[in-house]
């Protein structure tokens, strides 16, 4: 299998899965001997069906889950000797259902993380407007905003402005666009393209969207039933005889087929 | 002399009536505001508590008012005192319906807005302090105002234990066979209910977060 | 809703509560009468009330009929009510939790010693009347068989019939000690009667002996006669107005005033004014305003 672990020696491994694993408490094995590094200034995409584990594994980074086996390392130190909740201030999280506070304006939500952590208020307001501008808002029409007065695409939009708040150099995104219909989705997907290249931020994305996966990630490492299946470039990818890998490949195929068909 | 102008000319101790039934509910809810929101937040938090805590609060609902007075009469402490008697009853009344909101208030809060908080690097106190229980405020709200009505109403039968408030002139419209003196408890006791009532409404409308 | 826009509003509310319940009406120079709930405690209140109110200068305020003892004497402690009238006996045995005792002088200072000492209530002189059990036979046997005395009435027991009330029956210092004191025995075991029928019953000879209470109005009505308890069998319940202590410190007038009524009420004058309320059917304050007038304490 290529593009496992010793991938470019040079690279800086940010985040290190060692023989991670996780158990239930009822004996379900969400997770087995997963090793992988992701290196700093790559998007790393976990591929993989409902209950492949990828969630699982992304929710190991920040702590929200600890390993009942191996470890998880961020940046050369184990998970567990991190302060969880200084770990999560150090790294962005964004969910599909996104999860803004229902009771707090689009600022009070974006400014959530530099409040907790003290900045002046000035700095807070000038840095919400910013990132409002880099996903795309204006900030006059949506600073005071209710996120219930919000179309699906800005509250994802703002979700993202909120992870980036005290700029962390990490982020953790759980299909993060869909709950989206098809066309705001192609759409915020450039964008995010687009911030990829600014921002230049380690990112860990879990979908289980194949064109997503080949267009965002700088690699992608397939997932099934809890393993590791392999990690790929885009081309690997498409071209692998890996059973899993060939047959998400097919699916593609089969659409593209389709549409030249037409 | 007709019931206005029996009215106003008791209108002092009428007052004074309507005070002391204030004071025995406000202290009531105060105190099983206390008790009753944190032990809501407990057993949101640890599911398995549910059963033996809304448990015993449902048992302490469950028996009528005046046989739990009469339990706690004799006792040493609580029995001297009225006041202290008739606060201890009426708050055990008032503590289910705070409890059983607050929990599901907490409980109902949208899981990915506390999934969120956490990945974020809130502590489980500024969730609570900051998620939660301002998303939940309008149900722990009309908790509170079904408490709050109960306790008006269970403090008047108190009178028969000699806690005062309005119920007094109730009991004693009874025994002297006076339908003034009786209307002079019970209509005031009804307002208070009535205006508690529609005061906590509002603010249970006015809090609720749009969602 | 920000945490803290709800914060300051709980504050709020929490301080207008607050306020509301810490700020009693202001009372001013009133004075508040209780009574408990049957008309001789109405009659007794009312002319406290009435007396104080010719007195002194003060406002009274009257909260009659609190139902009972403990009613009554928690209301005292709350200060919901300045003063009323109890009965020793009940004083010593329902408020303090004392054993009784048949001598009245021991049982008014302990009273007395007692209520001063965990209440700060002051325990003023009796009224002057004696409301306890009275057993009570008709005047022409009284008269016919030359007994005045419930040792006296021993030896005729065994010919007749006695009616008494159920709590008589059933309480340890009601009948059952009663009969083994004086030696009693009647030819047939006591008829439980209601409380109202019993004396009717004992004027139109369906029992000849009786257990009621000294005061009651018919005693005075009709050709009836207590026979004297000469063992003191039964514990006193004399009628003493108490008091709060901040009350007569802070009204001294008050003091003198309760003073002045001091012995003024009879057993007989007491049945009396019984029976103009509760056989008559005449209006509280009216009877009471006749008794200070001829008493000579208007």
């Amino acid at each position: 299998m290529s593009g496992l672990t010793t991938s470019a020696l040079n690279a800086e491994a940010i985040i290190e899965f060692r023989g991670a694993g996780y158990r239930l408490p009822d004996g379900q094995q969400l997770l087995s001997n997963i090793s992988f590094i992701v290196q700093r200034g790559e998007t790393l995409v976990l591929l993989g069906r409902s209950g492949a584990g990828k969630t699982t594994a992304l929710r190991l980074i920040n702590r929200l889950v600890d390993p009942t086996e191996g470890e998880v390392l961020i940046e050369g130190r184990r998970t567990l000797d991190w302060d969880a909740v200084a770990l999560r201030r150090h790294v962005g999280y964004v969910i599909q259902e996104t999860g803004l506070f229902p009771h707090y304006t689009v600022e009070k939500n974006i400014a959530l993380v530099p409040r907790l952590a003290g900045w002046p208020d000035l700095q807070i307001r000038t840095r919400v407007q910013d990132l409002l501008g880099l996903v795309g808002l204006d900030p006059q029409v949506f600073l005071k905003r209710y996120p219930h007065e919000l179309s699906g695409g800005q509250r994802q939009r703002v979700g993202v402005a909120r992870a980036l708040a005290v700029n962390p150099p990490i982020l953790l995104m759980d299909e993060p666009f869909g709950a989206l219909d098809p066309l705001t989705r192609a759409e915020i997907r450039a964008e995010f393209q687009e911030l990829q290249r600014q921002l230049q931020k380690t990112i860990v994305m879990v979908t289980h969207d194949t064109s997503e996966a080949l267009l965002l990630g700088s690699r992608i490492a397939l997932m099934e039933a809890g393993d590791l299946k392999g990690i790929y470039s885009p081309r690997e990818f498409l071209h692998s005889n890996e059973p899993v890998a060939a047959a998400y490949s097919e699916q593609l195929r089969k659409l593209e087929d389709f549409e030249r068909r037409q | 002399m007709n019931l206005t102008q029996f009215f106003s000319q008791h209108s002092s101790e009428i007052l004074q009536a309507t005070l002391e039934h204030v004071w025995l509910v406000g202290a009531t809810m105060l105190l099983a505001v206390a008790i009753g929101v944190p032990l809501g937040i407990v057993v949101a938090r640890k599911p398995w508590l549910s059963k033996p805590i809304l448990g015993s609060a449902n048992v302490a609902e469950t028996i009528p008012s005046l046989a739990l007075l009469g339990f706690l009469l004799p006792l040493p402490w609580l029995g001297d005192r009225a006041d202290r008697l008739t606060i201890t009853a009426l708050t055990l009344y008032a503590l289910l319906p705070i409890i059983r909101n607050t929990a599901a208030g907490i409980a109902g809060v949208d899981p990915a807005v506390r999934e969120a908080a956490r990945g974020m690097g809130m502590t489980s106190r500024q969730i609570l302090f900051q998620v939660e229980l301002p998303l939940s405020i309008s149900t722990i709200l009309a908790g509170v105002r079904v408490a709050t009505v109960l306790t008006i109403g269970i403090a008047t039968i108190a009178a028969a234990v000699g806690a005062g408030g309005l119920g007094e002139f109730i009991f004693r419209g009874l025994a002297m066979v006076n339908n003034q003196l009786i209307l002079a408890g019970a209509i005031p006791a009804a307002i208070l209910a009535l205006g508690a009532d529609a005061v906590l409404s509002v603010m249970e409308r006015t809090l609720r977060p749009a969602r | 809703m920000t945490s803290v826009r709800m914060g300051r509003c709980i504050a709020a509310l929490l301080m207008a509560a607050l306020a509301l319940a810490a700020c009693g009406p202001k009372r001013g120079e009133t004075i508040v009468v209780g009574s408990k709930n049957f008309p001789e405690q109405a009659l007794l209140g009312e002319i406290l009330a009435q007396h104080i109110e010719r007195r002194t200068h003060l406002r009274v305020e009257r909260r009659f009929y609190l139902a009972g003892s403990y009613i009554c004497h928690q209301a005292l402690l709350a200060g919901r009510i300045d003063t009323y009238v109890e009965y020793t006996g009940t004083a010593l045995t329902a408020i303090l939790h004392d054993p009784i005792e048949g001598d009245s002088a021991a049982v008014f200072d302990k009273v007395k010693q007692e209520y001063m000492q965990r209440f700060a209530f002051e325990v003023m002189p009796s009224l002057g009347f004696n409301n306890t059990f009275a057993m009570v036979i008709r005047g022409e046997d009284a008269r016919r068989l030359h007994i005045s005395t419930l040792t006296e009435v021993a030896q005729y027991a065994p010919h007749w019939r006695a009616g008494f009330g159920y709590e008589f029956m059933e309480r340890p210092d009601g009948y059952p000690g009663l009969a083994r004191v004086y030696g009693l025995q009647f030819a047939a075991p006591p008829r439980i009667l209601d409380l109202g029928l019993l004396y009717r019953a004992l004027l139109d000879k369906q029992v000849d002996f009786v257990a009621g209470n000294s005061t009651d109005g018919l005693l005075a009505a009709r050709d009836l006669v207590i026979l004297q308890d000469d063992k003191h069998y039964f514990p006193p319940y004399e009628a003493v107005p108490i008091v709060r202590k901040d009350v007569v410190d802070r009204y001294p007038e008050v003091r003198d005033a309760i003073d002045e009524l001091a012995g003024k009420i009879s057993d007989k004058e007491m049945q009396k004014m019984n029976y103009a309320v509760a056989g008559e059917g005449r209006d509280v304050a009216d009877v009471a305003r006749e008794f200070l007038h001829t008493a000579g304490l208007d």
